[in-house]
């Protein structure tokens, strides 16, 4: 009973923090992009914007001071997302971490979900190079493990195969997919155009479409006995539901 | 050689590069932009030597000119029109110039990441975060950890399926396939027990008490003061010449400028200094060395 409000009084907190954030910062940052910077540095406004959205999570998480074991179960995971992207680096787009960061907002959460994604963009670019790319690839996994997570809490995602497979191929297709295109379009081309949006997402479809596949595929392999270990971790040391 | 401005504490090494980061993302000045572009290139070739340079030929000069070729295909905005295209829009000068403008400031970030990548190291990123967001960066520093632990793992599960018949290498496509996931799965379950293990140690030696200390490498000390000094009164300089206009540029419906004057001259000086930095500290540290050496 008490892990559940307690679970409550964190969603709604970073809910204010996260509505907050939307109604204030956010606004003014836009204001300033248009009134200030003569509305044509789309990049640098859209880059502040996807970390104010990171932030509450990082100041929730940070606030109620997570326990030794569920901090070191995320790193886990996060490394596991990591090596699996370093494993495949020969083949373009084929990585396991949005599975990885599926899986992981399922088992324990949509907020560990968020963390195990946005870690593993940040941590790997460390091994690959960081860049301006970077906030957008830690924003699409994080998102994706968060969707993940709410959506199995309300139990419109299931473990099952078919169900985990179709979700993982459509978000990785339209959340990572989308929101990656959006970002090499206002990185390449700061002037926005609906016609260029259309082009960058034509360009990119064959390589979101692999990354879709790849994703289907490491669900497939993976989920069940990933499930199976983390739920046996689970019970044998008692790591409580977050 | 060392890079001596990577010695610098690393707070420091984090104002210059969200500084120099934010000015080569905002200003699109051609004067600005070209300081800019030459001093990440310098900077890059002192740190990464040859590669450096191979990489701006093999990767940024493509990249660039296909950028400034492909802005002008889906723009069509401004005044001065050159010709029209096949399809019947019109090609301009404006969107041309402004083709070129943003592919310099995309080329000259991914160069500016280039020397952050080599110059902030994981451990002086984790040293700076870690009183901010402790927990974040504990977990940071443990993936780092554990990519390259795995990796030994891996590599030791693998010798002992081998020694049984059900390595990777052995059998049929099916078989090697079943061993290869197998092997993944023996992973998978000794990286979790060990996390455990390492969480119940943490726990027993106090993690999260109040009262640890936690050990550094780093010192502020005199130079860094000196040169923190110096950073901010050169920020000042730019954000002045930023507030009177001067490295701002109009592109549509056509190109205009503010006219150069001694002032704006003023800004481009210390845009320059700003930028050329961590060139102009070790090269004044190279020199002091060799005078030494000299007198020895």
């Amino acid at each position: 009973m008490s892990g559940q409000s307690d679970t409550k009084s964190r969603l709604s907190r970073r809910t204010l923090l996260a509505s907050l954030l939307i109604l204030i910062v956010i606004p003014i940052t836009i204001g300033i992009g248009i009134f200030v910077l003569d509305d044509r540095k789309y990049f640098f406004i859209s880059l502040l914007i996807l970390l104010y959205t990171m932030v509450p999570f990082a100041i929730v998480f940070e606030r109620r001071k997570p326990q030794a074991r569920e901090l070191i179960v995320i790193a886990v995971l996060t490394a596991i997302a990591v090596a699996g992207r370093g494993a495949f680096f020969m083949l373009p787009q084929f990585k396991p971490v949005v599975a990885i960061v599926i899986i992981a907002g399922i088992c324990f959460g949509a907020e560990s979900g968020f963390l195990v994604g946005a870690m593993a963009g940040f941590a790997s670019n460390f091994f690959f190079g960081q860049g301006p790319w970077t906030p957008w690839q830690m924003f699409c996994f994080g998102i994706i493990g968060f969707i993940a997570g709410i959506l199995f809490q309300r139990g419109w995602l299931r473990k099952t195969r078919l169900s985990l497979c179709l979700f993982g191929g459509i978000s990785t297709l339209l959340v990572y997919g989308g929101i990656i295109n959006l970002g090499s379009l206002l990185m390449f081309t700061p002037h926005f155009t609906w016609e260029g949006l259309l082009a960058v997402y034509a360009s990119g479809f064959w390589f979101d479409m692999v990354h879709a596949v790849a994703t289907v595929f490491f669900l497939f392999i993976l989920a069940r006995p990933m499930f199976e270990k983390l739920e046996r971790i689970k019970v044998k040391y008692g790591l409580i539901d977050p | 050689m060392r890079d001596s401005f990577s010695t610098y504490h690393p707070i420091i090494n984090l104002i210059y590069f969200v500084a120099v980061l934010a000015c080569s993302m905002l200003f699109m000045h051609p004067v600005f932009q070209l300081i800019a572009l030459l001093s990440a290139m310098i900077y890059s070739i002192l740190l990464k030597g040859r590669r450096a340079v191979r990489f701006q030929l093999l990767y940024m000069l493509p990249l660039l000119i296909v950028m400034a070729v492909m802005n002008p295909l889906f723009n069509h905005a401004g005044v001065t029109i050159l010709f029209y295209l096949r399809n019947g829009n019109p090609m301009t000068l404006e969107s041309i110039m402004y083709g070129i403008a943003a592919a310099v400031m995309y080329v000259t970030v991914i160069l500016w990441f280039s020397c952050y990548n080599a110059v902030m190291t994981s451990d002086k990123f984790i040293y700076l975060f870690g009183r901010i967001i402790p927990a974040l960066s504990l977990i940071f520093s443990m993936v780092l950890r554990f990519v390259p632990r795995y990796a030994a793992q891996v590599k030791v599960i693998t010798y002992a399926q081998r020694s049984i018949g059900r390595d990777i290498t052995q059998g049929s496509i099916l078989a090697r396939a079943r061993h290869g996931i197998r092997i993944l799965s023996i992973m998978i379950t000794w990286a979790l027990e060990n996390a455990i293990e390492t969480a119940d140690s943490m726990k027993s030696r106090g993690y999260g008490l109040p009262g640890r200390t936690s050990f550094s490498m780093y010192r502020f000390d005199r130079r860094d003061r000196v040169v923190l000094i110096i950073m901010l009164g050169l920020i000042g300089g730019i954000v002045g010449s930023a507030c009177f206009g001067q490295n701002a540029i109009r592109f549509f419906p056509s190109i205009r400028m503010s006219s150069m004057t001694t002032g704006s001259i003023f800004g481009f000086a210390a845009y320059g200094c700003f930028c050329l930095l961590p060139v102009a500290i070790r090269l004044v540290e190279d020199m002091k060395w060799k005078s030494i050496e000299s007198k020895m």
